[in-house]
């Protein structure tokens, strides 16, 4: 029976025609077991399994107003264990209403329903549980949410599962339990029919999020294409982005009013009192008077329209300032948290030097575990001059405990953003507690910006060698994980870097800390590039948690030696831009217009072959078999024995990408310049919208980030040389850590460094111990 | 550059090296760095590089020792809240640290020793009155007539040499002994001494009472005597004819020094040498002492008194009211104590003395314990460091003599470390594969090398461990009692006159074997374990290949500790002199091939075997350095024979009939020192690290194998005797 039940297992997992497209925040697909079990793939969005929420939902009183929730393009929660908690912004009118929460969820056929149960919280109250029994279909769920648990402002929203195998105790079949939420499936919806309606200016944060859990702010501003208005438009952009910080803001800039009452948008018209009278019905008053920002209904749709106007352009400048002001914050003092609330509570700390925190300040709890694949996450942020990836090592004083159910062989791993950082093994047979056990974590894949840390805990235990089906999940807790463990960060060393487009994912870095403005320099100001810029800049503004000034500029020459923003399609762009951020620029006109033909790749490839073909060669195949193993045991290859950095070769925009983020120095190398582009404005809007999500987003790093719309990934081109950048003051401990840093990636230098001192020191020992003692 | 400017910019560099290995650079960095290291260590100790590289390569070999030492301390140690492996831990690494501490003290001393002096001479007419104190206290007259005889017989004026029989054997209170035989015997004792004395012109001095052991008999001594200078001789230590003339002229050219130290050479084995016959190709222990670490202190001016095979003078030593006797080693106290008073001492690289080493293990350990126990009580009483008056290479000097005796207590922790995690599971000393590699083999590694730079030809690969090993157990007691009450010990000499005739286990040598047997049963948990926790193997491997060293020792230990019998009572000596040789009063050419204190091996030609049965008496006639000139006879009993066609090779046996006769084998034996010289240069090669351990990785398998015999021997003899009773 067990046999049958397995092999159905398998024939279904080998039927799924789709990889699992895993869409959570952090790519954790990096470097997990290889043997992994393919994980069955959920229908579709558009088949059945969503129809009876949408018939659900059509029967409801045509007032009622939803809520779309979900913060990612898909939520899955896999695993025994496995929770995501974030925070829903609501207007007060919201919170009052009477609401219900929706959603409609389906799970993998191996999942025990009288073992498994998903529950929602909402701001730490159980909004609903049951067991997780729909691998058929996705079932919806709908729970009426008790008066007064929502409150205006943010609430929290925790979707959790316990699940359990129905036939096999493997940790390999851990991995075959999923249980995923569609996001056009899950919404709040109020029963009041104001719940709509945006009064305040505060309201903007209840932007919420559409079916596919993005957000979108359109701007409709006559006379969009006035030069003089770009700067002002982008510092309104900022402002709208920092007070909506969701996870995937587009902007959408355009002279005509969009379809309004969209999920998960908002309209705003800025404009001077007398251009924006025909789009609305009523201005607001004093809009011919003073400056002006504030929500009005739209006549048609009822829709809330945010009017940003004044009787002239400067009147509407002070509007916008209204709006974005308020979001400054002092560029020199580091932030306490990075704003993550929105997907992925608690709010990300940042860590800027040496630090201890403890696990329940990182929202880890205290939690007893029968299973045998456990996992907990948190996020910490470091800052964009974070210089330790080479040398570092966090410590985790981990407090846990396992019985003697628990064999040896069983282990506990560190990942740190998907990559495996540490592993301890649980080697008693007698069970032991573990109090403050120090784990080092390499620092080596912590970026700046919000880093994730997993802790899983693969535990093989005797009971589940006899794995009788149908036998009721044992409910003692084999592993225990406490909250008063700690993760202590050491001093480490802090400077920016060159180019480095992590920073500017992380913290906006350098742009952020400019107390001037940012010579932003557009190819053109049509609707399209506008848009990107609105994009990028408002992502900026959320990644740096500050509105950064900008200033329009017509040639590169004009940012002298300012750190310089250039947005535009690639055929316009001036070259010297090009050549500073190192791209090649033969190819700027034929960039997305040719079919790829991909010749590198094929050559590559041929060469490989013929290494393969040609494995003749003892010698040369213990020379290889020595590089791979050292290459695998101590990360060692040929290439990180140079002593002279490789020469940085010019970077030919591959036909697959569609965007391109590129980083280098300005012409008198004082300034950093970064160049967004794409072969036209077109694409150049929908990949600046598309690397705005922060899935996205939080990949870019090295020196050119080419995001592949087709593929959906973003390709990186690592930094080969660069330049330091100050960016603290100078401290003896700080420069010896930097040293550390830069060292341990070059090791020929300090080797040749401590040879070199070596031999310095021998002979200036013999020539003093000459001159000393007695001689002869 | 002067001084001054070397030493800072020793001190620059110094910092600088310091700064860039305290720098965290990763893991891969230190192995890379660790494989340049060693490669080019490597490389400068086969090109056999001196004077500069010497140092360059002792610099590279810091600079891992350092990187391990950094590493170890801020990354290995065990969380403090694991107290179960914290304190074992924790020990572990004070264990490490004083091994690197040592490490750097010696590298001091010996950074760069001094070469071989000029000889000194002493000006025409102005040789100054000489001492020579024997001091005695158990051995017998035998042994006492041959370095008399050797002392008297030393090149120098007549009138400006006195030599001085100390005997606490004889003295007052022992002849007074409420003890009836041991009075007696002291009585015997002191009218043969007395008697002998006579005979040989040595003056035979004892005392009242035994205060102050060795000290206080040289202090009666001086009190007794008035010569400028004092030289001191062991009662087994008997000079060479030079041994004044090589020695004395030092005094005239440094008013203020206060000692001339000489090596210690030994014509028998140390009963290490003896078991594992290692004596004829491999350089003695003592070698590397006398070979390096005494011109090394040289350098320093502080070179200290060994007790025997010295001179002083006699104005320094009244300064101090004579010999120190707070610890019991007098010598190392009394030069510690006259160089913090500004006075001098040289060592004179040129073995002057010849002398016996104990016979038995037991003894070998006596001696070594009071030399720890004194070496501890002068670090407990003087502590060198703080010591006023020391310029502060001397301080560093005297710390490296003195701490060393500590040993016993970090190998004790070494052989018991791996029983922690093999036994017991505790992890005491947190690190990965790679890190093991990276940091601690690199530092095994250079620290063998650098061991093997130092001492390479004075020391073989291994066998300070062992030595050291051999020593711990015993040791280790002695040492710590001795901390604990530092005034106790007393001192207590030295049996060199023992001999072993048959075969059999040392009286003291059963806890190697249970040592053994521990750590037997710890490579069979290593197996275990690796079979049956397959997911630790890698940590198991490391700690069992740690184990499995001091395994190795171990059974190496058990062939020290197993007493080979000897037929030849003492060392042979090269000499190769003509003389003739008697029977019945016809006398046939000969030539003396080799001699030993107790009889010679002479090559006669033309003599008729048959008319030499054993035990025939006969004589060798030959001319003496010493004396007018005229041949003398020396009697002798025939032992055997063998006939290479006209030669005949005949071993005979002395037969001293008056002191004259002492004089005469004295003569033969210790009359060359060049040859004491030739002999040790023989012994001197370095194997070199893979040879060296290749050698004594065969030396430990036989050793074991030798002991467990002759351990096996024991129960089957202890069982018949049972039977017997």
């Amino acid at each position: 029976m067990v046999r049958t039940l397995a092999l159905l297992t398998a024939l279904l997992a080998a039927a799924a025609t789709h990889a699992l497209a895993q869409s959570s925040p952090f790519d954790m697909s990096g470097e997990r077991p290889a043997d992994a079990p393919v994980v069955q793939q959920p229908p579709q969005s558009g088949t059945e399994g969503a129809e009876p929420v949408e018939q659900a939902a059509a029967v409801r009183p045509p007032d009622a107003f939803k809520r779309f929730i979900i913060p990612y393009s898909a939520l899955s929660l896999t695993g025994e264990v496995d929770e995501r908690t974030w925070s829903v912004y609501l207007t007060p009118a919201q919170a009052q209403s009477a609401a219900t929460l929706n959603f409609a969820y389906q799970n993998a056929i191996v999942v025990a329903p009288e073992a498994s149960t998903l529950s929602v919280f909402v701001n730490g109250e159980l909004a609903g549980e049951g067991p997780i029994g729909s691998a058929e279909a996705a079932e919806p769920l709908s729970y009426d949410l008790k008066p007064g648990l929502l409150h205006a402002g943010s609430n929290d929203i925790r979707f959790r599962v316990r699940q359990r195998h129905r036939t096999d105790c493997t940790v390999e079949s851990t991995y075959e339990l999923w249980t995923e939420i569609a996001p056009d499936s899950a919404f709040i919806r109020f029963a009041a029919g104001d719940s709509a309606t945006l009064s305040s200016l505060d309201d903007v944060r209840a932007v919420g999020l559409d079916e596919h859990g993005r957000t979108q702010f359109n701007l409709v501003v006559p006379g969009l294409q006035q030069p003089s208005r770009t700067a002002a438009l982008m510092r309104l952009a900022q402002g709208l982005a920092l007070r909506g910080q969701m996870p995937g803001q587009a902007f959408a800039l355009s002279e005509t009013m969009p379809e309004l009452g969209k999920p998960g948008q908002i309209t705003a018209l800025v404009g001077t009192a007398e251009e924006l009278a025909p789009l609305v019905e009523r201005m607001p008053d004093g809009a011919s008077s003073g400056p002006v920002a504030m929500f009005v209904a739209d006549a048609k749709s009822k829709a809330s329209v945010l009017v940003i106007s004044g009787p002239d352009w400067p009147k509407v400048q002070e509007a916008i300032e209204g709006v974005t002001q308020p979001m400054d914050r002092p560029s020199n003092i580091p932030r306490d948290v990075i704003a993550t609330g929105r997907w992925l509570l608690p709010e990300t700390p940042l860590i800027v030097s040496s630090a201890r925190l403890r696990f329940s300040e990182l929202g880890v709890e205290t939690t007893e575990f029968t299973g045998r694949r456990f996992r907990s996450r948190f996020s910490v942020a470091v800052p964009s001059d974070f210089y330790a990836d080479a040398y570092g090592d966090a410590t985790l004083l981990l407090d846990a405990a396992y019985t003697e159910a628990v064999m040896p062989g069983s282990h506990i791993d560190i990942y740190v953003n998907g990559n495996i950082a540490s592993t301890i093994q649980l080697n008693s047979v007698t069970g032991d507690i573990l109090r403050h056990l120090p784990i080092k974590v390499t620092m080596r894949h912590f970026k700046p910006g919000p880093n994730l840390i997993e802790i899983e805990a693969v535990l093989v235990a005797e009971p589940d060698k006899a794995c009788a089906p149908g036998t009721p999940a044992s409910n003692d807790p084999r592993f225990a994980l406490f909250d008063t463990s700690e993760l202590r960060m050491p001093e480490f060393a802090r400077i920016g870097r060159r180019p480095n487009l992590a920073a500017i994912s992380g913290a906006a870095a350098p742009y952020r800390a400019d107390a001037a403005a940012v010579p932003l320099f557009l190819d053109r100001a049509d609707e399209d590039t506008l848009s990107a810029a609105a994009t990028f800049l408002a992502r900026l503004a959320v990644a740096g948690g500050r509105p950064i000034a900008v200033e329009l500029i017509t040639s590169p020459l004009a940012a002298g030696s300012r750190n310089a923003l250039f947005i535009g399609a690639m055929p316009q762009l001036p070259k010297t831009v090009l050549m500073q951020v190192g791209i090649d620029s033969t190819r700027q006109m034929s960039w997305g217009n040719a079919e790829d033909s991909g010749q590198a790749d094929e050559t590559q490839k041929a060469i490989d072959e013929w290494r393969t073909r040609l494995s003749g060669g003892a010698w040369r195949n213990q020379v290889t078999a020595f590089q791979t193993w050292v290459k695998q045991e101590f990360d060692i290859s040929l290439s990180s024995l140079r002593i002279f950095p490789e020469a940085q070769a010019e970077y030919a925009p591959p036909e697959s990408a569609g965007l391109l983020l590129a980083q280098g120095a300005n012409p008198t190398d004082d300034a950093t310049w970064t160049l967004l582009t794409a072969p036209t404005a077109k694409r150049l809007r929908e990949g600046a919208s598309a690397i705005a999500d922060v899935t996205r987003w939080q990949q870019l790093s090295g020196r050119v980030s080419a995001f592949e719309p087709a593929t959906d990934k973003v390709e990186v081109t690592p930094v080969t040389g660069f330049d330091f950048v100050q960016t603290q003051p100078p401290t003896l401990t700080n420069y010896r850590l930097i040293l550390a840093n830069w060292l341990s990636s070059n090791i020929m230098v300090y080797a040749l460094l401590l040879i070199g001192l070596s031999v310095l020191l021998g002979l200036a020992t013999a020539s003093m111990l000459t001159r000393l003692g007695r001689r002869q | 550059m002067s001084k001054v400017g070397s030493v800072a910019a020793w001190a620059f560099f110094s910092l600088c090296v310091i700064a860039v290995i305290t720098l965290p650079v990763n893991l891969q960095t230190q192995l890379i760095v660790s494989v340049l290291i060693v490669t080019f260590m490597a490389v400068l100790k086969l090109a056999n590089a001196g004077g500069r590289w010497r140092l360059i390569a002792l610099a590279f070999g810091t600079a891992v020792v350092l990187r391990y030492v950094y590493w170890r301390t801020t990354s290995t140690l065990p969380p403090l809240n694991q107290l179960e492996n914290f304190i074992p831990g924790f020990l572990l690494y004070l264990a490490e640290m004083y091994s690197v501490m040592m490490l750097s003290l010696s590298l001091f001393v010996v950074a760069m020793p001094l070469p071989p002096r000029k000889a000194s001479s002493i000006s025409e007419g102005k040789f100054p009155k000489v001492d020579v104190f024997v001091p005695s206290y158990n051995e017998d007259a035998g042994l006492l007539a041959n370095t008399l005889a050797a002392a008297k017989a030393m090149d120098y004026p007549a009138d400006k040499l006195t030599v001085w029989l100390l005997d606490d054997g004889g003295t007052l209170q022992k002849r007074n002994s409420a003890n009836l035989v041991e009075a007696q015997r002291a009585s015997a004792r002191n009218a043969e001494l007395q008697k002998l004395c006579d005979d040989l012109g040595v003056r035979y001095l004892t005392r009242e009472r035994n205060v102050h052991a060795k000290a206080g008999n040289l202090n009666n001594g001086m009190l007794h005597s008035d010569g400028e200078l004092i030289a001191v001789f062991d009662a087994d230590h008997a000079p060479a004819r030079d041994f004044l003339l090589e020695t004395v002229g030092y005094f005239e050219e440094d008013p203020k020094l206060f000692l001339v130290q000489t090596p210690h050479f030994f014509l028998n084995p140390d009963p290490l040498e003896r078991n594992l016959r290692t004596f004829e190709k491999m350089p003695s222990e003592n070698e590397m002492f006398y070979g390096i670490i005494q011109r090394g202190l040289d350098k320093w001016n502080a070179a200290f008194f060994c007790g025997s095979a010295a001179v002083l003078r006699r104005k320094a030593l009244e300064e101090t009211e004579g010999f120190s006797g707070m610890s019991i080693t007098e010598d190392c106290e009394t030069a510690l104590a006259l160089h913090g008073r500004g006075w001098n001492s040289i060592y004179v690289d040129r073995p002057l003395i010849a002398g016996l080493q104990p016979a038995t293990f037991a003894s070998f350990i006596g001696q070594r314990s009071r030399w720890a126990q004194g070496m501890m009580q002068i670090l407990i009483f003087r502590f060198p460091l703080f010591k006023g008056g020391l310029s502060i290479p001397q301080r560093l000097c005297y710390m490296s003599s003195t701490l060393f005796w500590l040993f016993p207590i970090p190998r004790t922790i070494f052989l018991f470390a791996p029983l922690f995690y093999l036994f017991f599971d505790l992890e005491i000393f947190t690190a990965s594969g790679g890190e093991f590699l990276a940091y601690t083999l690199a530092y095994m590694l250079v620290n063998l090398m650098m061991q093997n730079y130092l001492y390479g030809s004075f020391r073989w690969p291994w066998i300070s461990e062992l030595y050291e090993f051999a020593q711990t157990v015993h040791l280790l007691p002695a040492v710590i009692s001795v901390l604990l009450r530092p005034s106790r010990p007393t001192f207590k000499v030295t049996a060199k006159d023992e001999s072993i005739l048959e075969s059999r286990l040392s009286e003291i040598g059963r806890p190697f074997f249970v040592i053994f047997a521990v750590l037997f049963v710890a490579l069979l948990m290593t197996i275990y374990r690796v079979y049956t926790e397959p997911y630790k193997a890698d940590v198991t491997l490391v700690v069992g290949g740690w184990n499995l060293l001091n395994l190795v020792m171990a059974g190496c230990v058990l062939g020290v500790v197993s007493e080979r019998g000897e037929r030849a009572a003492s060392r042979r000596v090269k000499v190769s002199r003509r003389c003739e040789f008697g029977v019945a009063d016809k006398w046939y050419p000969a030539t003396i091939e080799d001699v030993s204190a107790h009889g010679a091996r002479v090559q006669v030609y033309g003599i008729d075997p048959a008319t030499l049965p054993t035990d025939t008496e006969g004589g060798i006639r030959f001319e003496p350095y010493s004396g007018s000139g005229a041949p003398e006879t020396l009697p002798v009993a025939i032992r055997n024979k063998e006939i290479a066609g006209d030669i005949t090779v005949v071993g005979c046996r002395y037969l001293p009939q008056v002191a004259r006769h002492h004089s005469l084998v004295a003569d033969l034996i210790f009359a060359n020192s060049r040859q004491w010289s030739e002999f040790q240069s023989a012994r001197r090669g370095n194997p070199g690290l893979v040879r060296g351990t290749a050698w004594f990785l065969w030396l430990a398998v036989y050793q074991t194998s030798r002991g467990l015999i002759y351990f096996l021997r024991s129960l089957r003899s202890s069982e018949t005797q049972k039977e017997g009773a």
